[in-house]
């Protein structure tokens, strides 16, 4: 990197070099905090901008109250099962159709099609199918994840290393066996590559489908707070479900860091 | 996964016909159970409707200006992304105090799921195309800027060594081997931005109304007329494989240097 670091830690004595690096780091983020509370209530109307405190307030609200916690609940659940889904069904078609020519034109049509389709104007036609509420909001979930984990569990197996299943074969391997511990454990680094790209599109259409035709869940708690003129509690909603999907972002890639030691 | 039809042949023809035989099952498995009245027409409309339904809409121009609106909203939000996000991801590069400042808030930014936002721009900006542009502008704003950030940091440092050895100046090291040298980088970002610009308006429009396809594809489920969601979604599904092709011939015919 052509640019010099700000940062140089030589001055400082080693035990404290990582602290204060980290804090050093963090200053941005301080001053964009510490500004906002300034603006809040003299440049912009405390309404259309509660400030930090206000917003930590109604956050530590939200939940001591217990108003949130169904919420929460509901939208946890709604995102965890149908990721879940998506990478059963994902990771089965990616597979499947690498092995089978009969599976692999039967989907391929399908999943060129819905392919460039954004997932959220699907919305309208589960709201159709299955009312408002938690299936809507699972289907849209399942399938903005599906497309990115059979990509990736296709790719990675039509591109298993012919000689680790030619010398599984050699030892006389059989066809479940060649399957269960050779092609699948061969493809799981993408696969979880492709859950990875899946998890932000995850939130994306929860939220979406929640904001559309849900009458519970996150996303339907933002609107509403917002609609009532709860406006510290719309931002403070928005709070917990960035720090949600925040965690579920980085808490994966270590996840996937541990699972993967022996790549 | 492409389906591609290629050049005529015998061969190609039945690989086509391979490809695509489970679409036209489906089709005509449709038609055929709608026809039989064993799904109410509410769920699955006749396909013959929603195709007739789809005909008039685009003839009375219905359709076209709802397209013409949410793909307006969209480019342009995408557009001001692109300035912003290019010029914040190559100084993030380039600039160890811009690093500084804006590399923590992008880590913190970029995961945020940005739709969660749109009760706050309606409450900023009110529900008009202004709201919907800023709001496309700041949610596809994070991957361009990290996308430009990490090819910039990629950049060969021959490259730039070599062009500073002849004497280069700074805004010709930008404009002459930076900003090429990452294009393909660039390029991706805005490639993962533009589905991000369409579920941002389609998601705007089908909350905050104010015309546009994702507007008038809720109006359908609303207004017990399901073909007219149907056939929006048809509309939606073209727009989306031409703007596929679009980038990806653009990005063939752009970056055939590399």
């Amino acid at each position: 990197m052509a640019t010099n670091e700000l940062w140089t830690p030589e001055r400082i004595p080693d035990p404290f070099a990582g602290v204060a690096k980290l804090l050093f780091d963090w200053i941005p983020l301080l001053l964009l905090v510490l500004g906002w509370e300034v603006v809040s209530g003299r440049a912009v109307s405390e309404s259309v901008l509660p400030p930090p405190t206000a917003v930590a307030a109604a956050t530590v609200d939200l939940f001591a109250t217990g108003e949130v916690v169904p919420h929460l609940a509901v939208s946890l659940l709604r995102v965890g099962v149908g990721l879940s889904l998506s990478i059963v069904v994902g990771v089965l078609l990616g597979i499947g159709m690498s092995q089978s020519e009969a599976v692999e034109n039967f989907f391929d049509v399908f999943l060129s099609l819905i392919y460039p389709l954004p997932k959220t104007a699907l919305v309208p036609l589960a709201l159709l199918w299955l009312g408002i509420g938690t299936k809507t909001a699972v289907l849209i979930v399942f399938l903005a994840c599906l497309l990115p984990i059979v990509m990736n569990a296709n790719n990675a197996a039509e591109n298993v290393d012919r000689n680790l299943i030619r010398s599984a074969r050699m030892m006389g391997t059989s066809d479940r066996r060649l399957f269960w511990k050779v092609v699948i454990p061969a493809t799981i680094p993408e696969i979880l590559t492709g859950i990875r790209q899946a998890i932000p599109f995850a939130f994306i259409s929860l939220i979406s489908a929640e904001l559309i035709a849900s009458e519970q869940g996150m996303g339907r708690l933002i609107r509403d707070a917002g609609s009532l003129g709860r406006y510290p509690a719309m931002f403070a909603t928005i709070v917990i479900i960035s720090a949600v999907a925040y965690t579920a972002v980085y808490g994966f890639e270590q996840v996937r860091e541990r699972v993967l030691v022996w790549t | 996964m492409d389906v591609d039809v290629r050049s005529l042949g015998a061969s190609s023809i039945v690989d086509s016909l391979k490809s695509i035989y489970s679409l036209v099952l489906l089709l005509v498995l449709w038609e055929a159970v709608t026809r039989m009245g064993l799904i109410y027409p509410y769920f699955l409309p006749q396909l013959s409707v929603v195709i007739h339904e789809f005909v008039v809409l685009v003839s009375t121009g219905q359709m076209i200006h709802a397209a013409y609106l949410t793909l307006m909203r969209a480019f342009v939000g995408l557009a001001g992304a692109a300035v912003a996000g290019v010029a914040v991801g190559i100084l993030c590069a380039r600039n160890a105090l811009f690093e500084w400042f804006f590399d923590p808030l992008i880590k913190i930014g970029y995961p945020v799921p940005v739709i969660s936002l749109v009760p706050v721009f309606m409450l900023w900006f009110g529900i008009g195309d202004v709201s919907k542009i800023i709001m496309v502008a700041v949610g596809t704003f994070w991957p361009i800027a990290v996308n430009a950030r990490d090819a910039t940091r990629q950049v060969e440092q021959n490259l730039i060594r070599s062009a500073r050895m002849m004497g280069t100046g700074d805004r010709r090291l930008l404009w002459r081997v930076i900003l090429p040298a990452a294009s393909p980088g660039i390029f991706t970002g805005l490639q993962i931005a533009t589905p991000i610009a369409l579920i941002i308006t389609f998601v705007f429009e089908m909350v905050a109304g104010g015309g546009g396809l994702g507007a008038l594809e809720i109006a359908g489920v609303r207004g017990f007329n399901s073909a007219q969601t149907y056939a929006v979604i048809f509309a939606i599904i073209a727009i989306g494989l031409v703007l596929d092709r679009l980038l990806r011939a653009a990005r063939t015919r752009l970056l055939d240097w590399t």
